[in-house]
């Protein structure tokens, strides 16, 4: 089995093990997890399902770093000789320098995996090829998988200080009040004029019966 | 026209809003006259925050959250969550639960297949066998009104079991489909398999090798129409998979025709598996009868005091699963789905990542579409059937 394989190539690297409800993870140095999960791909490891992203920040274990990334390697079963060994390598990574060395050029699905990653843990990847924001909206400040996004009502901040404002947004859909997106300081004067402007417009366009 | 003209790169925008991106889809294409020099997917319109979301409510909470995912196969993302969050309780699936689940799983998952059959033929501009497949999805969507009371975010899940035991008309109605669905089937694939048309349009059109595929994390249909036989029911069995008799199909070439071939036949196993839970279906518990795990009986809680309180125990805080990280892999319609849980000893997950197979899948179009012509690009985003709801989550 490749499962071996691979435990003898951690064994030489004098690398630990952790096994929780049936799953085997291999816990791997940042500076060494580039070399490493080059091996792994070279004994067979040829199949990069998932990359998680962790942040331990309030978790009430102590761990080694803030951060963590866990790959997810499988050898395949149904293509060539791959076996379905599956297991988990989890490097930590420290909060002050978020990078790590990317494996996109190993397994090419890490490409969109690994900008995830960056768009929503801020981790980022050295040698990625096109490390850009993926999910969340190119203006969006912060990164909100990490565990001190602010959550429910805080005020979500944009660029250039455009911010949405939860109690406003509500009352903007319920259609009382011009709302929706405003600005930080004064803009949202603006926002109130657009929408008279749209709701004179409406007027003419119904022909002054609306 | 002259040189310059001919060998000039144009830029295209496709989407978001376009009916052949199978949702919110933006694909910025670099053409040369017709010919697709390179796509660049971009997505994350549809991004909702589910993550997050999920890691601020309770375990129980969290089931409202799973199906609006993949809205097409909802009931596997129900499946992937539920199996997570068992294994990190140690909750026990009674008999007749785990045959309803695999049996409406793939109920669903002919469900979701039929919507990329009609769709997917729609776009190569082949209106009729969309009224077809669609004929058929609603009835399938009857009888998950019939068992849930909704046709597409069922909600019928739950931890250690199911919701409710099956109406008593359930079962003659699910019958009457089983019965026809088969020569359906045959149907959707006479109208299109062999139509010179089609023939013309998908066959050597988008090839992914299977070295490309596996590379790209490619899984579901996709990858075993390349020939790549991972089918996650047979590889690592889950929820009673391995106790049926259903065969995986594999294509060859990896193009547009392939990948739209395999789902049809994928639909036959399908079929098969939902006939063999059919009959071994037997009465009993649906759901764990551990009151820390599942929701006491509806009737006993005008009785019972115990009763009263485990269900607001339940309802208010839930479960408190000792600290650990799991990890299931299942198949869904689109491929590999999983849930990688973290608890840290509360009653919310600490970390829910979702493994959606449509986010992978997706990096492939680039590859697939390479060098062919704009309308073959269109096929091709078809046939690789990405849900957004899923890419973007």
């Amino acid at each position: 089995m490749r499962i071996d394989t691979a435990r003898e190539l951690a064994k030489s690297q004098g690398l630990e093990w952790e096994e929780s409800f049936d799953k085997l993870t291999l816990l791997v140095g940042r500076e060494v997890c580039k070399e490493l999960f080059l091996s792994l791909y070279q004994v067979g490891f040829n199949y990069l399902p998932d990359i998680v992203g962790i942040d331990y920040l309030s978790y009430p274990d102590r761990q080694p770093e803030r951060f963590a990334l866990v790959y997810e390697l499988v050898s395949l079963p149904g293509y060539q000789d791959g076996d379905g060994s599956r297991f988990f390598a989890k490097v930590f990574v420290p909060e002050t320098d978020p990078a790590v060395p990317t494996v996109s050029d190993i397994w090419h699905s890490a490409n969109w995996l690994e900008r995830e990653i960056y768009d929503l843990f801020g981790i980022s990847f050295t040698g990625h090829p096109n490390l850009r924001k993926i999910l969340t909206p190119e203006d969006l400040e912060g990164y909100p998988l990490r565990k001190d996004f602010p959550l429910g009502e805080t005020p979500t901040l944009f660029k250039e200080g455009r911010f949405i404002d939860p109690a406003a947004f509500r009352a903007g859909l319920s259609g009382k009040d011009p709302g929706l997106t405003g600005w930080r300081g004064g803009m949202r004067q603006q926002g109130e004029e657009a929408w008279s402007a749209i709701q004179r417009a409406l007027k003419i366009e119904s022909g002054g019966k609306g | 026209m002259n040189q310059a003209a001919r060998e000039e790169v144009m830029t295209l925008n496709v989407g978001p809003q376009h009916p052949s991106t199978h949702g919110v889809l933006r694909l910025v294409v670099q053409m040369q006259g017709e010919k697709v020099l390179a796509v660049e997917p971009v997505i994350g319109y549809l991004h909702t925050g589910f993550e997050k979301n999920m890691e601020n409510r309770t375990y129980l909470q969290d089931l409202t959250y799973t199906p609006r995912m993949d809205y097409l196969h909802s009931f596997a993302h129900d499946f992937a969550y539920a199996l997570s969050v068992e294994k990190l309780i140690g909750a026990q699936v009674p008999p007749r639960a785990q045959t309803i689940r695999i049996m409406l799983n793939e109920l669903h998952r002919i469900c979701s297949y039929l919507v990329f059959v009609g769709t997917g033929l729609l776009d190569l501009g082949a209106l009729t066998p969309f009224f077809y497949a669609f004929r058929e999805r609603d009835t399938i969507l009857d009888l998950f009104e019939w068992v849930t009371g909704l046709r597409f975010h069922h909600n019928y899940m739950r931890i250690g079991g199911v919701k409710e035991d099956l109406p008593p008309e359930f079962m003659p109605e699910l019958k009457k489909f089983t019965d026809t669905f088969s020569s359906h089937i045959d149907d959707y694939e006479a109208m299109f398999a062999q139509s010179p048309i089609f023939l013309a349009r998908a066959r050597g059109v988008g090839i992914i090798p299977p070295d490309v595929a596996i590379n790209y994390g490619l899984s579901g249909g996709n990858l075993r129409a390349s020939g790549v036989n991972y089918d996650v029911r047979k590889a690592y069995p889950y929820g009673g998979y391995d106790t049926y008799n259903f065969e995986v199909p594999l294509g060859q070439a990896g193009d547009v025709w392939d990948r739209f071939l395999i789902r049809i036949r994928e639909m036959r196993q399908s079929l098969k598996i939902v006939q063999q839970a059919m009959e071994r279906l037997e009465p009993g518990p649906v759901r764990d009868p551990n009151p820390h795990v599942a929701l006491p009986p509806r009737q006993l809680l005008e009785t019972s005091m115990e009763a009263v309180i485990y269900h607001f125990k339940l309802v208010t805080e839930g479960y408190h699963p000792i600290r650990g990280e799991v990890y299931v892999p299942t198949e869904s319609a689109r491929g590999e789905l999983g849930y990688y849980i973290i608890s840290d000893g509360g009653s919310m997950p600490y970390r829910v990542k979702v493994r959606a197979p449509s986010f992978v899948n997706l990096q492939s179009l680039p590859v697939a579409a390479e060098g062919l012509q704009f309308a073959d690009l269109i096929s091709v985003v078809a046939s690789l059937d990405p849900v957004l709801g899923d890419v973007d989550r």
